[in-house]
């Protein structure tokens, strides 16, 4: 029943995450908007490259929905609804969004084309940019929470949310998850304009439509993961617990998907000097910070 | 119990079956995650064992890892797509003897030492995190923080090697614009 409600919360999200993105892109609020693109994707001619990995061009885009969903299933919506609340759910996340990289090197492989080879290797680079990026901040929340528990970690902002404790580490994994998310400005991989959709290029049809469809469930993945570590997740008053997940995550949603399309896009090497340079030494800093008001101030 | 030895049984043939295909196909990128999704098999065959902190670890690790491993293994190979069917196989009679050695040393490992008896309880995930800080931060301490050290000086000096010196790029730069 839980699996049922999870999954059903999760379709209903990702569509509003489209509708969202269609807003931000388009400048037009529409909520039948991605509905009518599913069904004109459903009925386009599902095109096969020349050549191609055909296994690898196929995997692709399935094994980032599976990526997505089984990152969503860490993820607690209310008290008791969530799939599995694991003892290392946080770093379950990670283990499940480290294969959106695999994906997209098999799904920019696959096709044989320029383009997309070009879009999928990019996402390896900027995973290296980013991937410090999402897991030094979740060491910091786990600290404060004394646990990898997802449930504990949202109980353990009870007295103040982690966006007031550690706004560093907030900041870090917002920017580092619009880069998993390849939202813009770091949207690399896909860059419309100079990679004309890169990985994302040789796809049509229904293929398009999953990849599509997976991208959306990780951008929610990414929003409600910011909301459960940093936004108290389900914590709020007269409003069921539910309803608060779900506002907040659409607010993260729309703040990710807003916000990063009034920055030029960043070039890779750019990316990756500031992740490392700056980035890194931040989150070493928000960790060692986090670390001593743990010590010291009893919150 | 035998839900868990099946479970561990397909994860395991699963991680053989995947370290075969890393030989038989031959593109690089296919051999790359093929070496991938047989250590993720691994990870899950933690997972079946319940030492949920090192599945997770291990299938978290990995993905990132091979597809390292993947971007090197396309620059430097002639035929990285496969298609020209290059054989992923060389020097077989010494790869074949190494792999009988090393199969005789698995199995003599596994049958000759005393293991002790079996543990009838598992304690739960999260004592495990807990008992496994306790030995990082503890007795295992310096084993690790060396090896840490060991492998941040090694990358920085990587670094270091792959960087052009600076005198050398501006001189570059100079005979070239005359």
């Amino acid at each position: 029943m839980t699996i049922a409600i999870v999954l059903l919360a999760v379709v209903v999200g990702a569509y509003l995450v489209a509708v969202l993105e269609r807003w931000s892109v388009h400048g037009q609020f529409s909520l039948s908007g991605p509905a009518v693109s599913a069904l004109a994707l459903l009925g386009r001619e599902s095109l096969l490259a020349r050549t191609p990995d055909r296994l690898f061009f196929e995997a692709g885009p399935i094994l980032l929905l599976v990526a997505g969903l089984l990152g969503a299933a860490v993820i607690p919506l209310a008290p008791g609804l969530i799939i599995t609340d694991l003892a290392t759910g946080a770093l379950f996340l990670n283990a499940a969004l480290a294969y959106v990289l695999v994906a997209l090197i098999m799904a920019g492989w696959g096709p044989n084309g320029a383009y997309g080879l070009i879009g999928g290797w990019r996402f390896l680079g900027q995973f290296i940019a980013y991937a410090m990026l999402i897991v030094m901040p979740i060491t910091a929340v786990a600290m404060r929470a004394e646990s990898l528990m997802n449930t504990q970690i949202v109980l353990s902002q009870t007295q103040l949310w982690n966006i007031a404790y550690q706004p560093l580490g907030f900041v870090l994994f917002v920017v580092a998850a619009m880069g998993l998310a390849w939202l813009p400005p770091l949207d690399l991989p896909s860059a419309p304009g100079d990679l004309a959709g890169g990985v994302e290029a040789e796809y049509t049809g229904v293929r398009l439509g999953i990849l599509r469809l997976a991208r959306m469930v990780i951008i929610l993945v990414m929003a409600s993961a910011t909301v459960t570590f940093y936004l108290g997740g389900w914590l709020g008053p007269v409003l069921p617990a539910w309803a608060w997940s779900a506002i907040k995550t659409l607010i993260v949603a729309a703040l990710m998907l807003f916000g990063g399309r009034y920055v030029p896009r960043v070039r890779e090497a750019r990316y990756l000097a500031i992740s490392w340079k700056l980035g890194i030494s931040l989150s070493l800093a928000n960790i060692l910070l986090v670390g001593v008001i743990a010590l010291v101030v009893p919150i | 119990m035998t839900l868990q030895v099946i479970f561990l049984a397909f994860f395991g043939i699963a991680a053989v079956w995947f370290g075969v295909v890393v030989f038989r196909t031959h593109s690089m990128v296919r051999s790359a995650l093929a070496l991938l999704f047989s250590q993720t098999a691994i990870g899950a065959m933690f997972l079946v064992m319940q030492a949920e902190f090192l599945g997770v670890l291990q299938i978290m690790m990995m993905a990132t890892e091979m597809s390292v491993m993947a971007i090197f293994m396309v620059m430097f190979m002639m035929d990285p797509g496969g298609m020209g069917a290059m054989d992923m196989t060389h020097q077989k009679r010494l790869s074949l003897r190494a792999g009988a050695v090393g199969l005789v040393a698995a199995l003599a490992v596994i049958w000759l030492p005393d293991w002790g008896p079996i543990a009838a309880t598992v304690p739960s995930a999260g004592e495990q995190i807990k008992l496994l800080g306790f030995e990082l931060l503890g007795r295992s301490m310096f084993i690790f923080e060396s090896a840490g050290l060991t492998i941040l000086t090694a990358m920085v000096a990587a670094t270091m090697v792959a960087i052009a010196p600076q005198s050398e790029t501006a001189n570059k730069g100079a005979r070239d614009g005359a």
